[in-house]
């Protein structure tokens, strides 16, 4: 089947185009795949988080932002099986260890803002 | 509503961002205290995948290639794509529509993945070559 965007030849079963990421299987079919209980509307495509999981890796400074990464490689791979519902699943992990990740990160950020402002209070108070 | 919630988010991490970068392009992290260390590196000793990545940015602020190159070889490789993927989010938001993305092979991410986890390894090594992958070791060939 031919991608409605973009005009890639897909496999039939393709739940994506592998060219653009669209949507194929609601572009095509008239009821959006009730059998998996997923409902993208149309021309949407799985968010897999990648950039910010990347970003989190390498600016968060912690492994937190590793299991994002593979749960941004699973978001693909079952994408490309066409499993949209399983797809969705790890998009939500990838996002949920994301967020973890910013979480660390900041409160890191606040602890340390804190245990300076201790050393200043303490050198305050020794002098 | 959720929606609403997520782009709160988005606007304030950005907003978060542009600071960032208005503080990293006029204090060098590596001379200025001011920057939070890296938490692996202050718990374990070990560099990170990400160590030197603000000292990276600050010197790409400057122009200086070969410095941010020798702060983190990763953080220069990548932040190409991630301007990419970013300015595609934001595009998303904004009308709808990201910039044309082609569906990554999970076998490409899951390499990555592995790539950024030997790097962090490799630059904790004191063998050579991969001593030089310190936080700018490389600026002392």
């Amino acid at each position: 089947m031919f991608c409605s965007q973009c005009g890639a030849n897909n496999a039939d079963t393709a739940a994506v185009c592998v060219q653009c990421g669209r949507n194929l299987q609601v572009a095509t079919a008239t009821t959006p795949l009730q059998s998996t209980g997923v409902v993208l509307p149309p021309g949407a495509t799985v968010q897999n988080y990648l950039v910010f999981a990347i970003l989190a890796t390498v600016f968060c400074c912690l492994p937190a932002g590793i299991p994002a990464i593979i749960y941004a490689a699973q978001v693909n791979s079952k994408l490309q099986a066409g499993d949209l519902a399983g797809a969705q699943a790890a998009s939500n992990n990838a996002k949920m260890w994301c967020l973890i990740s910013l979480g660390l990160g900041l409160g890191s950020i606040v602890l340390y803002g804190v245990l300076i402002m201790a050393g200043v209070l303490s050198g305050i108070h020794q002098h | 509503m959720q929606k609403v919630n997520e782009n709160r988010v988005l606007v304030v991490l950005l907003a978060a961002s542009a600071v960032t970068m208005v503080m990293l392009g006029a204090f060098d992290p590596a001379t200025s205290g001011g920057f939070p260390p890296c938490p692996v590196r202050y718990l374990t000793g070990w560099y990170c995948p990400g160590c030197g990545s603000l000292r990276a940015m600050h010197q790409l602020l400057h122009g200086n290639l070969r410095a941010a190159w020798a702060m983190n070889p990763l953080t220069v490789v990548l932040l190409p794509f991630l301007t990419y993927g970013l300015a595609s989010f934001a595009l998303f938001e904004i009308r709808g529509r990201g910039l044309p993305q082609p569906l990554l092979r999970a076998v490409w991410i899951r390499a990555l993945c592995a790539a950024i986890i030997l790097f962090g390894i490799a630059r904790n090594l004191s063998l050579y070559p991969f001593d030089l992958l310190a936080p700018g070791a490389m600026l002392h060939l």
